[in-house]
């Protein structure tokens, strides 16, 4: 990799905060970000199917299953864009100059994040609204907004991969400085667009398993077979991942794949992260298969969690790989703005028992109400 | 200079401005629109009002998909855009205020998921607790106000930050709270317009009950309002105030409409929210609407338009040129310090094209919005060239051009090929004096008016005759290093020279007052 290679230079503002703090936030909220995201897409994906499929009589669980799910997708909408802000705020202050340029390189499309976004967000609520009532254009509006998740995440992976490959941006930029280029060229790109959008199926399907355990004691026919279908559908598509991921150390640039070999925490998080799908799909398959689905499924869903950590780690290990070449650790000024953060960490954990209270509350009325209706029942 | 710059073909602050207007109506909305629900729910359950608590559950979800989903993505909009058009910016403002964002998230969090509760939970939670999360909501979402109000009047009035580069001192800055006030006097102006919206259309005493409830929460916004927005005129810097207050065509506009906006709003509360409710009908309700987003569009322009030609007062210029690195650039040229150029042929005209997209790109196109065809009529390089190097003398806020003496000649010759070059025909004396003013617009019109406001030249040439001021005219540079040299031929001379005399020695009613502005902000 040549280094004469022009990126932005740092700004000339101190980091307000400690690297290690900054980027531990960063690797948590963009896990978190990723879950809800693997929800909404894959949920999305899995409610279209259901939804298509249940319109059959023969079909109930599928037909009770998109019903059920599509109330869920807004929320899962939500929540990935609002963890997504928090991923954004602390990948702009660590790596803002890389960032910025290749978010600019192809901001023509960059841009249209925002309208398809909104648009699949309100195709969700549309779904979340008629899929009961079963409206001829509900299909059709779920597999738009499936559609239009699908866009966003491709124009992610341009961005995501371009930032990492400053040695094509002065060409690009003057091929189309409007803005609309793609990093297409790369070789890294369709392996990695692949890897996260099979990879939201899985998640979603990890999940279902889990809906499906909760379903059980109050209707094992159903929960058994979402928990059977869901956790199949895992196998098989993390099956397809493995090939997906090989594909993709392939794409990288040797030198900077050597990471998991040459670095040791590096290897070691690759050795975790493959032990932990593998344990994932063992554990999904055998608690599914068993007569009555058991527990191991939570176990299985809990290592798939795991899995995702691990892999937003790799995936910001090999991104200081790629970087290396123009990041300067030593040349970093951090004046930690004290006061904001202990405020910040203060509110964090007062935001979350506020989140938690409202939880219970309505969890409180929904047993109270169960009880009450127990209670008129028997009058 | 550091990043790529993204050329669109028209300023990208219009891209930010138009996704930034209808963000800022809605988020004011989902503010006070938050405390109007709750409220609302609370008399209705007082009074057992059956008609008021059908609409506040009707209302809870249109304010739901209108704040959590429009809401929400445009303002993730907002951080898209910035960072595509003023990189620089928006990097010096993440590393100065990561954490007040990520504290504003945090409210954020707690606004999504308690606006999602208010609105599914009707049925699903008793009243006290269903009411306590709408508080939650509103306190949540006025935080989040309060968070962001920071770092927005911060790039008016950074105060003591710019010495001190401390968070505090830029979240609690001159501005912070007459802008904290006059904002949350707008979210309880909004509730009231919003409010209407989904009222219904049935007649009857229930519905003229709730156009007047809502018409409350607009006389109240309208009556804060002004007070508010005096408090915060009286905190702006002093060249905003001689922006708002005279100079700049634009501002005026703006405070116009927005004046009228406010009014209409007013006048509409009073009669057919207040007198005549059974008269708000569905075009009163768009009306009020429009009116709402002119108000907010005028208000925010007026706010973004006064900070010209700054995007964070006294430390980064509006094309994202900080102003510690305007020396660098002036000593070492732009092809030395840029990242992306389209070319590094200092003497093409593609690099002066290059230069105006960089830094005069992001204020002003070539036609059409603040058009520099139209600015440079009648310059030509030498001339253009020279007008470079004293843009903050000129009429409108500018910045000092960030370049050196190549990259002024490769732009001053970009700026002249604009136009063709003028033709003034022969000049007589019956037509003297009024090419004498065409002479005048292009080669002293755009710093000085003989008998305006504008750094008028009445006193320096009353009495002077033609000739005296001609004599003059060879010797402007040395006169004043603000000053361009004067190379005209000498027959427009000698018109430039009659042209101001004959105006310098008219007689006047109101004689303008001696003004020359000082230097413009920044501009040591």
């Amino acid at each position: 990799m040549t280094i004469n290679v022009q990126v932005p230079s740092m700004d000339p503002m101190p980091l307000p905060g400690p690297v290690w703090l900054m980027t531990g936030l960063l690797l948590l909220v963009f896990t978190l970000h990723v879950l809800a995201m693997n929800a909404a897409l894959g949920g999305g994906m899995w409610t279209l199917w259901n939804y298509v499929r249940g319109k059959k009589p023969e079909h109930p669980n599928s037909r009770r299953l998109a019903e059920e799910l599509a109330k869920m997708l807004p929320i899962f909408l939500a929540y990935t864009i609002t963890l997504g802000v928090a991923a954004l705020l602390f990948v702009q202050v660590l790596y803002g100059r890389f960032l910025y340029s290749s978010s600019i390189l192809i901001g023509g499309y960059w841009i249209m994040v925002i309208p398809l976004v909104m648009l699949a967000y309100y195709g969700y609520y549309y779904v979340s609204y008629t899929a009961v009532r079963g409206k001829s254009r509900t299909g059709l509006v779920a597999a738009l907004s499936v559609l239009c998740l699908l866009a966003i995440g491709f124009i992610f992976s341009n961005n995501m991969t371009l930032m990492l490959r400053p040695e094509v941006w002065l060409k690009m930029y003057r091929a189309h400085p409007n803005g609309f280029n793609l990093n297409l060229h790369d070789w890294e790109l369709w392996p990695r667009y692949l890897h996260m959008m099979i990879g939201a199926v899985a998640v979603a399907s990890a999940l279902l398993a889990h809906l499906g355990m909760l379903k059980l004691k109050k209707d094992p026919e159903y929960g058994a077979w979402l928990v059977r279908r869901a956790a199949a559908v895992f196998a098989i598509t993390t099956g397809i991942q493995f090939l997906d991921g090989l594909w993709l150390l392939l794409a990288v640039p040797r030198d900077v794949a050597m990471v998991f070999l040459r670095d040791p925490v590096a290897g070691t998080v690759f050795g975790l992260a493959l032990m932990a799908v593998i344990a994932a799909v063992m554990l999904m398959v055998l608690g599914s298969m068993a007569e009555q689905p058991n527990s191991l499924v939570y176990a299985g869903v809990a290592m798939v969690v795991v899995t995702v950590f691990l892999m937003t780690g790799m995936r910001h290990l090999l991104r200081q790989a790629y970087l290396a070449p123009y990041l300067d650790p030593g040349a970093v000024v951090v004046k930690p703005q004290t006061s904001a953060i202990v405020i910040f960490f203060v509110l964090f954990v007062g935001g979350l028992a506020t989140v938690a209270v409202m939880l219970w509350k309505l969890a409180k009325y929904r047993k109270m109400q169960g009880a009450a209706g127990a209670g008129e029942m028997t009058i | 200079m550091n990043y790529p710059d993204w050329i669109l073909g028209f300023p990208g602050g219009m891209l930010i401005a138009l996704i930034a207007i209808v963000h800022v109506t809605v988020s004011h909305f989902a503010i006070g629109g938050g405390a109007f629900l709750v409220v609302t729910e609370k008399r209705a359950y007082g009074k057992n009002d059956t008609a008021a608590l059908a609409y506040v559950r009707r209302h809870s979800k249109f304010f739901a998909l209108l704040t959590v989903v429009f809401g929400a993505v445009t303002g993730v909009g907002i951080w898209f855009t910035i960072g595509l058009v003023t990189p620089e910016a928006t990097s010096a403002l993440i590393h100065s205020f990561v954490w007040a964002w990520a504290i504003e998230w945090v409210f954020f969090f707690v606004e999504i998921t308690s606006a999602i509760i208010y609105a599914t939970s009707w049925d699903r939670l008793d009243r006290k607790s269903h009411m306590l999360v709408g508080w939650i909501y509103f306190v949540a979402a006025w935080m989040s106000l309060a968070v962001i109000n920071g770092i927005i009047t911060f790039m008016l009035t950074p105060g003591k930050w710019l010495q001190t580069h401390n968070i505090w001192d830029g979240l609690f800055n001159p501005t912070y709270w007459p802008s904290l006030f006059a904002r949350t006097a707008l979210c309880v102006l909004l509730a009231g317009v919003f409010g209407l919206v989904t009222i219904g259309k049935k007649d009857g005493e229930a519905r003229e009950r709730l156009v007047r409830w809502s018409g409350m929460w607009m006389l109240a916004g309208s009556i804060l309002l002004p007070a508010f927005i005096y408090w915060y005129f009286l905190k702006l810097p002093k060249f905003s105030k001689t922006y708002i207050s005279e100079r700049m065509i634009y501002v005026t506009h703006a405070l116009n409409s927005g004046y009228a906006c406010a009014a209409l709003i007013g006048a509409v509360t009073l009669v057919f929210a207040l007198w005549k409710p059974r008269w708000m009908r569905v075009p009163v309700v768009v009306l009020l609407v429009v009116a709402s987003l002119g108000l907010m569009g005028s208000g925010e322009y007026v706010r973004e338009f006064s900070r010209k030609p700054w995007v964070v007062n006294g430390y980064m210029y509006a094309n994202d040129i900080a102003l510690a690195e305007v020396p660098v650039l002036q000593q070492d040229g732009v092809a030395a310090k840029a990242n992306f150029l389209l070319t590094t042929d200092t003497k093409s005209m593609e690099y002066g094209e290059n230069l105006f997209t960089l830094e005069c790109g992001s204020c002003h196109a070539v036609d059409g919005y603040r058009s520099m065809r139209q600015r440079v009529k009648g310059w030509d390089a030498a001339f253009a060239t020279q007008m470079v190097a004293h843009l903050p003398m000129t009429k409108g806020p500018m910045p000092e051009f960030a370049g050196n003496e190549a990259d002024r000649e490769a732009l001053g010759k970009y700026l002249a090929s604009l136009n063709p070059p003028v033709d003034y025909g022969t000049i007589t004396d019956a037509n003297r004096v009024a090419v004498g003013a065409q002479v005048f617009a292009v080669h002293c019109g755009n710093c000085h008016t003989v008998n305006g406001n504008f750094r008028p030249l009445r006193d320096a040439f009353t009495n002077s005759t033609p000739d005296q001021v001609e004599g003059l005219l060879p010797m402007l540079d040395t006169m004043s290093t603000n000053m361009p040299h004067f190379d005209a031929p000498a027959d427009q001379a000698q018109a430039l020279a009659v042209y101001i005399s004959t105006e310098a020695n008219k007689s006047l009613p109101n004689p303008p007052a001696s003004n020359q502005p000082g230097p413009p902000p920044g501009v040591k």
